[in-house]
Order: C-alpha cells, then sequence, then structure tokens
C-alpha cells in the first residue's frame, strides 16, 4: 500500500471521475430523500445531473480526445435540455 | 443480370406500371368529381373512384416490392430462385384477383359484391383500403404467403447478406400485418386499432424496411461503395425506423377512443420518424459522393436520390406537419392529410419501386448495364415531371388543407364542410391540372421503355 | 478492484497521450444513431417538465411515493456498468482481450442489477394496479423509464456482441472499433439514466 502515497497516479482519471460520479449522485439522492423542494433547489438537482452528464461525456464518452462538433455533441444536447427543463420549472415556481 | 431466374421481374413490374397508370387515371377522375361534383355520375361515382384510386395504388406497389424482391434476392442469394414456377403462377393468380376485384368495384354495387362473395361468413369489408371481398384477401394472403416461401427458400439455400434479411424482415412484416385485415372485432375503438395495423403499420415501419433495402440494394450496385458501409447505415435507419414507427403509430389514436396516453406517445414518437428518413437521405448523398464508380445508368441514380429526398419531405417534413396532437386536433382528416399521403407515398414508395424498375428493366431486357442515353433523357424527365407536379399537387393540397382548417375548424365563426369545399375550389382546379401533367410525366416514362431501343448503350467517364 | 486498479496503472502510464481526433471513438454511424436517441429522450424530458409546469401539485404528490433507494442504486449500477466499459476499451487498447472480455462482463452483469432493480420497482407498481392511465405522472413515469429500460436491453445486447467477438480474440489494440462502438452507445444509455433520475425522481 506505499504506492498509494507515493504515486499521484494511484487512481486513474476514469476511476476518480467514477468516484465523483458516485459522490454526486448521493448527494442528489440524499437531497431527494431529505423530500427538499423548491426552484433554487431543484436547479441544484439539475446542474449537478448536467455536471455529471458532462463529466460521461468527456471522460467515459472520451470527447475531450475530440475536435470540432464532435467534441461538443453531448455538451449541447446537455445545455439543450437544462435550458428548457429549467425553463419550465421556473414557470411553474 | 446475373441468374435468368430474376427475368421474373420483368412481368411484375408491366403489371405494376399498368396499374400505376390505372391509379392515376382513376386519381384524375376523383380530382375532377372534387369540382365537378356528378362527373362521371352514376356510372363511377366518387366513392368507387376512390377505393379504386387506393386500392389500385397498394395493389401495383406490392407487385413492384415483389418483382423487386424476385430481382434482388438472387442475385443477393448468388443462386437461382428457389421456384420461378411458382412465381410465375402466383403473378397471374394476383393479377387476375386483382382485375377482378377492380372490375367488381366498378360494375356491382359495392352492397351486392359483399353479399354475393359471402362477407356475412367472413365480415371484413366495407373499411377503408380494406375494401376487397373477403375471398380476395384469402387470395392476396396465399399469393404472399407463396411470395415470402419463395424469397426465403432462395435466401436460405443461398448467401444471406443484410440486404436481403432486411428485405425479408420488411416482407415478412407485410405479411403478418395483413392479417388484421381479417380482424373486424365490433367494438368500434378496437376495430379502428387495429385497422390502423395494416396500411399504416406497412408505411411506417415494415415497408421502410423494405425501401431501405431496396435503396441499398441499387446504391451498392451503383456507386460501388463497400457494402459493409452501406450495410452499417442499413442497420441504424432500420432501428431508427422500428423505434419511431412502431410507437408513432399512435398518432392515428389521438381521437379514436384510445387512452389518453396515446396523445404523447403518438406526438413524442412520431415527431420523430422523420428522422430515420433524414439519416436516409445524408446516406444516399453520402454513398454516391464516395462513389468508387461512375455508373452509366444514371437515371437509377437520380431515382435513388430522388426517393431518398422525397421519402422525407413527403413522409418526413409533412408527416410531421401535422403529427403533433394538439395541432392534429384541427387537421385531423383535411386536406393536409391528403397533401401529406400524396407525396409521402410517391417520395417513398413509388420513386423506389421506379428507382429499381429503372435499374434492373435494362439487364432484364439484354442490356449490359443501362439504357441508351436517349432512353435516359426521356426517362430523366419523366422524373422531374412527375416529381415537380406531385410538389406541386401537394403544394395545392397543403394550402387547399390549411385554408379548410382555419374556416371550417379554427376561425370565430366556422363554416359548413360543404361551404368551405366551394371556397377552396380554385386549389382543387389547379391540383387537378398538376395532375394532368403527372400524367404527361407517366405517359413520357412509358414511352421511355420504347425509345431508342436500338441505339448503344450510354457511356461514362470512368471516375479520375 | 482496489488490487485491480493498483495492477492497472503501471499499463496506463505507459501508454501514448493521444492526440486530439476529428472524430469521437466508435463508429460515426453509432453516433449519429446516439444524437437521433438523445434528441428522443430530450423532447421525452422537456415534455415531462412542460407537462409538469401545469400539474405541479400532481406530479409532487406522485413522485413522493416513488422509490428513491431504488433509483439510487440503480443510477450506481449504470455508473459502475460506464466505468467497467472504460476499463473494457482501455484493456483493448493494450491488446488485452481477456480483460476487455472481463470488463465486459461485469459491466452486462451491473446492467442485470438494473433491469432486476427496475423491475422490481414495477411489480410494486403494477401491484397497486398503477397504469399508463392511472394520471399524467405516472404516465410519464412509466413510459420514460420503460422506454430506457429497453435502451438498457438494446445496450445489453449490443455490449454482448462486443463481448463474445472480445473473448474469441476478435479485437486488438491497432483495429478495436467495435469495442468504442458499443461502448458509447452504453454510455449513452448511462448519460440519458443520469438526467432520468433527479428529473423524474428528485426535483420537485
Amino acid at each position: 500500500m506505499n504506492t498509494m502515497t507515493e504515486n499521484k497516479y494511484f487512481f486513474r482519471p476514469c476511476t476518480w471521475i467514477f468516484l465523483l460520479l458516485v459522490g454526486l449522485t448521493v448527494v442528489t439522492w440524499f437531497i431527494g430523500m431529505k423530500q427538499f423542494s423548491g426552484l433554487q433547489i431543484s436547479l441544484m438537482v439539475l446542474g449537478i445531473a448536467l455536471l455529471k452528464g458532462q463529466l460521461i461525456g468527456d471522460y467515459f464518452m472520451g470527447l475531450r480526445r475530440v475536435s470540432g462538433f464532435w467534441r461538443w455533441a453531448v455538451a449541447i444536447w446537455l445545455l439543450l435540455i437544462g435550458s428548457l427543463i429549467s425553463y419550465a420549472f421556473n414557470i411553474s415556481a | 443480370m446475373k441468374y435468368e431466374s430474376q427475368k421474373v421481374a420483368k412481368l411484375y413490374f408491366i403489371a405494376a406500371i399498368g396499374l400505376f397508370v390505372g391509379q392515376i387515371l382513376f386519381g384524375l377522375i376523383m380530382g375532377m368529381q372534387y369540382v365537378v361534383g356528378d362527373f362521371l355520375f352514376p356510372e363511377i361515382p366518387f366513392n368507387v373512384a376512390r377505393m379504386v384510386h387506393t386500392n389500385l395504388l397498394i395493389v401495383w406497389l406490392l407487385f413492384g416490392f415483389m418483382g423487386a424482391s424476385y430481382y434482388l434476392v438472387p442475385e443477393e442469394a448468388e443462386t437461382e430462385l428457389f421456384a420461378p414456377w411458382l412465381a410465375y403462377l402466383m403473378f397471374w393468380i394476383f393479377l387476375a384477383a386483382g382485375a377482378a376485384t377492380v372490375l367488381a368495384y366498378l360494375l356491382v354495387p359495392y352492397a351486392t359484391l359483399a353479399e354475393v362473395t359471402m362477407n356475412h361468413l367472413l365480415p371484413t369489408m366495407g373499411r377503408e383500403f380494406l375494401e376487397q371481398p373477403t375471398i380476395t384477401k384469402i387470395g392476396i394472403v396465399i399469393v404472399v404467403l407463396a411470395f415470402l416461401f419463395n424469397i426465403g427458400m432462395t435466401i436460405l439455400k443461398g448467401r444471406k447478406t443484410v440486404v436481403s434479411l432486411v428485405l425479408l424482415m420488411g416482407l415478412t412484416g407485410l405479411a403478418v400485418f395483413f392479417l388484421f385485415a381479417f380482424y373486424n372485432p365490433t367494438n368500434l375503438v378496437m376495430d379502428k386499432y387495429y385497422w390502423w395495423w395494416v396500411v399504416h403499420m406497412w408505411v411506417e415501419g415494415v415497408w421502410e424496411l423494405i425501401l431501405g433495402a431496396i435503396l441499398a440494394f441499387i446504391l451498392i450496385k451503383t456507386t460501388g461503395v463497400d457494402r459493409e458501409v452501406i450495410e452499417k447505415w442499413l442497420y441504424i435507419i432500420i432501428a431508427m425506423t422500428l423505434i419511431t414507427g412502431i410507437i408513432g403509430m399512435g398518432h392515428h389514436y389521438y381521437w379514436i377512443g384510445t387512452p389518453e396516453f396515446w396523445q404523447w406517445w403518438g406526438s413524442i414518437f412520431s415527431a420523430l420518424e422523420p428522422i430515420p428518413f433524414f439519416m436516409m437521405t445524408v446516406y444516399a448523398f453520402n454513398m454516391v459522393n464516395r462513389r468508387r464508380r461512375n455508373h452509366p445508368n444514371k437515371v437509377a441514380v437520380l431515382w435513388a436520390l430522388g426517393t431518398a429526398v422525397m421519402a422525407f419531405l413527403g413522409a418526413g417534413v409533412w408527416g410531421f406537419l401535422h403529427t403533433l396532437a394538439p395541432v392534429n386536433y384541427y387537421t385531423h382528416g383535411t386536406q393536409i392529410t391528403a397533401a401529406h399521403g400524396h407525396m409521402a407515398f410517391y417520395g417513398a414508395y413509388v420513386m423506389i419501386v421506379l428507382g429499381m424498375i429503372s435499374y434492373s428493366m435494362p439487364l432484364m431486357r439484354g442490356r449490359e448495364l443501362c439504357n441508351s442515353a436517349r432512353s435516359q433523357t426521356i426517362e430523366m424527365w419523366s422524373f422531374w415531371l412527375m416529381t415537380v407536379s406531385m410538389v406541386f399537387i401537394t403544394l395545392f393540397l397543403t394550402a387547399a388543407g390549411i385554408l379548410q382548417v382555419y374556416l371550417q375548424r379554427f376561425s370565430d365563426n366556422p363554416m359548413d364542410f360543404m361551404v368551405v369545399q366551394d371556397k377552396i375550389a380554385l386549389f382543387y382546379w389547379l391540383r387537378e391540372i398538376t395532375g394532368l401533367i403527372f400524367l404527361i410525366g407517366l405517359i413520357v416514362y412509358i414511352a421511355s421503355f420504347f425509345v431508342g431501343q436500338d441505339e448503344p448503350e450510354a457511356t461514362v467517364e470512368p471516375l479520375k | 478492484m482496489i488490487i485491480r486498479l493498483i495492477q492497472f496503472q503501471d499499463r496506463e502510464n505507459q501508454m501514448n497521450p493521444m492526440e486530439k481526433s476529428k472524430w469521437p471513438p466508435g463508429d460515426l454511424v453509432i453516433w449519429i444513431f446516439i444524437m437521433a436517441e438523445l434528441l428522443v429522450f430530450g423532447i421525452f424530458f422537456a415534455a415531462y417538465a412542460f407537462t409538469r409546469a401545469n400539474h405541479v401539485e400532481l406530479f409532487n404528490t406522485y413522485q413522493a411515493t416513488l422509490d428513491r433507494n431504488s433509483a439510487l442504486l440503480n443510477t450506481l449500477a449504470l455508473i459502475t456498468s460506464s466505468y467497467f466499459v472504460v476499463r473494457a476499451v482501455a484493456a483493448i487498447k493494450i491488446d488485452d482481450n481477456k480483460r476487455c472480455f472481463q470488463w465486459l462482463l461485469a459491466a452486462l452483469f451491473m446492467g442485470v442489477v438494473f433491469l432486476v432493480i427496475k423491475s422490481i420497482e414495477y411489480q410494486h407498481h403494477f401491484s397497486q394496479g398503477i397504469n399508463l392511465s392511472t394520471n399524467t405522472f405516472y404516465m410519464f413515469y412509466l413510459s420514460l423509464t420503460f422506454f430506457h429500460f429497453l435502451h438498457v436491453v438494446l445496450g445489453m445486447v449490443i455490449l454482448i456482441a462486443v463481448a463474445l467477438k472480445a473473448r474469441a480474440g476478435g479485437y486488438c489494440a491497432q483495429e478495436h472499433t467495435g469495442v468504442e462502438t458499443g461502448a458509447s452507445y452504453w454510455h449513452m444509455v448511462d448519460l440519458v439514466w443520469i438526467v432520468l433520475f433527479p428529473l423524474v425522481y428528485v426535483m420537485k
């Protein structure tokens, strides 16, 4: 277990991303379990989801190593649905 | 042409074109009756003309698909057709049954026809597109099963390619969904529900597989692009077609008494039905741009590209126009529907059959690769005449439809149906005139088979 | 698992840093399909959100009846599965068909976990007599999740095909488009759920 302290690359990047995704998921779940509600909370939950989506696009789908349109394909989708959903939640709040 | 038995297709194609002419003639008669109500009355009442117009369309497209399959499958499977004699036999049975049915429509009152053919034993008549006497329907089943058997056995004994398997999938679906023509429950909602599974599940689902397979075949043959590339596209187009088409069918269920969720399902999924058509357009042009050779049969390539574009416009765009439930609430059953129906059928299915005829007919008539330059030029004229007039028919009907929706259903003081019909008569006249031009295009098309037969084949510059 | 991570870290450090490519990993055709699928789900999500705007009370009431614990487990299952697929791609890039196959198998197992949990949820709803016509919220909930459910199934079929080919040694470091194609589709299935989970289960 010495390598853990000596080597800063102990986890490969995708593993860090994986752990981050797990953490963010638990946060979302926690908010859900506590029955928190309201526009700010909803938008925060949505923001977390969009961030997670972008992480998946960048690191899992490997889009950070792509240039041009496809680099941003997932980001554009997230942005689009993100704005539509937040708009819909906004008008009903 | 590599296999002698592919020639079976010729007969089917000739019959298809013949019935196509009949369909257009009855279309013109009906178009006239829109503006001159008693035109040819009482000999050919409107409802009979309509029945003949739509039934002939379906039947000649079936002839076309069968011909296309008989040509395509032996070549893909690299073997002779399993039983050419069966194909010939079924052709004559199908043609005789079709002709007898159409004549019966024209000569005998429909009620009498129902009585004579003993509809009461197994009532299936009297529903749009399914007007055929039960006995004819049984005949269709026999013909289609024999056809499927023939095609299936040919594929089974030969090479199995993605193209022929997709085609077989489409044809099997065609047969399976036709069986719902025999299901006629007394509950009107159930009746309507399953009624949509016959012709509409065809055109929005399984026929698209047939279209995709034939288009892929033509593209493989004319562009020389690797089969793998074309097959990959075929896979995703089919997947998308099935995802959107089958649930998208729900857009027919909005107002027939089905649960409300169909308005959501139908709207969302049918709104996406243009996607596979769009992919098809992108792919057809992409493949032609990446061609490895210049094929001298330019007109076949023109039909292939034409069908991709027109199917997207007619089925995709014009379908989308009125597919969302809140829109369809107003447009349901108006001339908007007619506009969509015309361009979608022409773009997706008429053009692909004509494209296949265009590719294969010269070969079956003893040419090496294609017709003479003159014959091709004339066929291209017919392509543009028919396609442009179909675009205008669609536009005029759309204009008529928009006016109709507004005057009859949307304005503050809605008018009666017949009053509105009078007000939009101008567009019906325009449609009728463009219909005549379409007929001229069709005549030019037929002429292209007889012109320049003794001239040498067209040639092209080899691709640099 | 940690031992596995240790075993792998050396190899990854030897890999050449990849230069930027013009095309996304896998076959371009799958990406066109992915975009089409994302469009379908995007429209579905927007429809949910805007319909909710007109029925806030109803949506909030019935959202409360959903099982967020199951949803958490399912989200974790998909994320983990996605992660395993990433590792499968990494394995094939160093020519290791065997490891690639094992990671894919692990990913498929997580897929099965997802399907089982989701089925239990459905079982619970159906036993209460809930169906598509119960109310608008359940209509959306059932439609959206079931449509996604079918995508999980389709994604698994693709992964199985890739896994079988990997087991037969069908890929190598130079040619592994198939693995990346299957992986990209699977990540899409995950991506959609990542949005679906907060939208349908949490946001109110």
